[in-house]
């Protein structure tokens, strides 16, 4: 694998049971991700982007096929291992109820920096400086009940990056969002993309993420059909 | 971390204020039954013990080897003297007295019945046992009065005597002959115990010498130590220092086993009680825990996503439970010992009920008693019961697959 390249699945296969036949929700996915890589999933709904989405997150385990990230074969992992891969190399934006209710847009910041040992101080600056740079100055008391969508998202993208992970995965980040918070969402990301150098790996079907993508990857029926650098 | 935990669990448990609010409101009230019937059964018991040593036990004896087993009279202490100067140097007792007992019959005026005589030195009983202050006709035995007797209230009915009127008390002599004296009742003694109102027979200790013909000789000599704790310790001195051969030292649970029987009974009663509550804790506990964790399942998906480690979680959940029987636990703790301490210094009166009970030493106003053991034990019960509710839910919410908890809906 070289230097260059943070992720690679190979012949990566998932099937759902239904009745008595089996669906593939993944069929032989083989898929690279370089380094600092701003790719979009697209396909229809049912097409599989959740799914190769969670097994890259690992939240998932394939029935067959090979992956690794950052050189590692996460597949051989623990389930502790994973938990602490996830919680050191992977940064989360989720369609929805991303948000832990019952703590304040900063400390839903800091949950992931407070797991990972960080002093109470230190990251609480940084989750203030996330907050800022994506635009929540002012808001870091507010509980998620107390915020838009749109700012709820936002948090979530502050919470993904705020870790400086190896990789950023996003599922659907702007289907609950109206168009023009949708469109500030993907050029937040994508700015932070330019200057952070950070690799964003997004499912998403909306016109606006596959408009900024670097990189366009089509899945149908569980297979990558294409794959289009911008 | 752990304060993560704590501050989790207290907002998720405060984000639902009434299904919380009525978690720890049936928690406290379990809670505070519960401390208040420990206190009720503490109090209780501690009271039939005092009853039980101080009516005329004492807390230790000690009694020529094997009289507590024969009672025959034959069996008896020679002389006290080096037995007194031991007591003097044995520390935490508070008073010590001499007596002879044997038993008997008592005859007045054509009627007769069985009888416990007691020669009793009449100033040092005062200080060993309740005796005098069960008086309820006539007075205590006074010095230099020889033949006066006190009977038990229904001895006396039995006999039909009363006051000044004379009873012919025969007991057997060390050298088997029969006895017999001549005796004036001074005063009446109602005490609530059979053993006592129906038998006793109180004489002044020289005259019992001399009518039995023990010379200085006495059976038993009763200790009063300055608390139960301080037995043991007074017992093991004893036994070493007095000769084993010629004497036996018994603690007051070796000369009736039934009270220690009932230390032992009301001890049992107190783990069912203990059991029941944790029981009820964990179902109540479980509930609530369960559905909290229903409520929150994609949030819990969403945790471990992020990296929260199995451990975590489930540490996380079993901290929220035990935030939530601390609160339940605190409160009912409050409302039981106040009303433990209000009941103790002013005593629930159940004569009504327990009236009949007091020929096994039981007083019918309890004064329910606080102690540390009790308290501990209230509140390791109520911690396990929270710990053993928690486990399933955290177990649960640990094994989460986080892509099926996150499409919960």
């Amino acid at each position: 694998m070289s230097n260059n390249i943070l992720l690679q699945s190979k012949d990566l296969c998932k099937y759902y049971h239904s009745g008595d036949s089996d669906i593939a929700a993944l069929d032989h996915v083989n898929f690279q991700l370089e380094k600092g890589a701003f790719t979009v999933l697209s396909g229809r709904s049912g097409s599989g982007k959740t799914t190769l989405l969670n097994m890259i997150g690992l939240l998932d385990n394939p029935d067959k096929g090979s992956l690794h990230i950052a050189g590692e074969d996460v597949l051989a992992l623990s389930p502790a291992a994973r938990a602490n891969f996830r919680l050191q190399r992977i940064g989360f934006v989720f369609q929805a109820y991303n948000l832990i209710r019952v703590l304040s847009a900063r400390e839903n910041v800091a949950y992931v920096l407070q797991l990972r040992g960080m002093p109470k101080q230190e990251r609480l600056a940084i989750a203030d400086r996330w907050l800022a740079e994506v635009g929540l100055e002012g808001l870091e008391n507010r509980r998620p009940d107390q915020l838009s969508g749109g700012q709820q998202q936002r948090v979530a993208v502050a919470r993904a990056l705020a870790s400086e992970p190896a990789l950023v995965l996003a599922d659907e980040p702007t289907a609950n969002l109206d168009s023009q918070h949708g469109e500030s969402l993907m050029a937040l990301m994508r700015g932070l993309n330019e200057r952070c150098g950070m690799t964003f790996l997004i499912a998403s079907h909306d016109p606006v993420a596959m408009g900024v993508a670097l990189q366009s990857v089509y899945m149908q029926d569980g297979k990558i059909i294409s794959c289009d650098v911008a | 971390m752990f304060r993560i935990y704590l501050q989790l669990g207290l907002r998720n448990l405060l984000l639902y204020p009434i299904r919380t609010g009525l978690t720890v409101l049936g928690l406290a009230i379990g809670i505070a039954a519960l401390t208040f019937l420990s206190a009720m059964n503490d109090g209780w018991l501690q009271n039939m013990k005092i009853n039980f040593v101080l009516t005329q036990m004492g807390h230790v004896q000690v009694h020529a080897k094997g009289f507590e087993q024969s009672r025959r009279i034959s069996d008896y202490i020679h002389d006290t003297k080096d037995i007194d100067k031991n007591l003097q140097n044995t520390p935490h007792i508070q008073s010590f007295t001499h007596r002879i007992r044997v038993s008997g019959l008592a005859s007045a005026a054509g009627a007769n019945a069985s009888v416990l005589v007691s020669g009793i030195e009449p100033e040092n009983e005062k200080k060993v046992s309740r005796l005098y202050s069960f008086v309820k006709q006539g007075e205590w035995l006074q010095a230099g009065d020889k033949r006066g007797v006190l009977l038990g209230d229904v001895l006396a009915d039995r006999l039909s005597v009363g006051l000044g009127d004379k009873v012919v008390l025969m007991a057997a002599s060390p050298d088997g002959d029969i006895a017999s004296e001549v005796f004036r009742v001074r005063g009446l003694i109602h005490s609530g115990v059979m053993d006592v109102d129906n038998l006793l027979a109180l004489v002044p200790l020289s005259m019992a010498q001399q009518w039995l013909g023990l010379g200085r000789g006495v059976t038993d000599v009763v200790i009063r130590a300055d608390a139960f704790t301080s037995v043991e310790g007074i017992s093991k001195h004893l036994k070493q220092a007095l000769n084993g051969d010629a004497f036996e030292v018994l603690r007051w649970q070796e000369i009736d086993p039934m009270a220690e029987q009932w230390t032992m009974f009301a001890e049992v009663y107190t783990w069912i009680v203990l059991l029941v509550v944790i029981i009820v804790v964990l179902a109540e506990v479980l509930n609530t825990m369960l559905m909290s964790m229903h409520d929150r399942i994609r949030e819990f998906g969403l945790m471990s996503a992020l990296g929260t480690g199995q451990k975590q979680l489930f540490a996380m959940v079993v901290c929220e439970t035990l935030v939530l029987v601390a609160m339940g636990g605190i409160l009912g703790f409050v409302l039981g010992a106040a009303c433990s301490l209000y009941f103790g210094e002013y005593g629930l009166d159940l004569s009504q009920y327990a009236t009949a009970f007091s020929f096994m030493y039981m007083s019918p106003i309890v004064y329910p008693e606080l102690t540390f053991n009790g308290c501990a034990r209230i509140l390791i019960a109520a911690m396990l019961g929270a710990v053993l509710a928690g486990l399933y839910p955290a177990w649960k919410a640990s094994r989460l697959n986080p892509s099926a908890a996150m499409r919960e809906v």
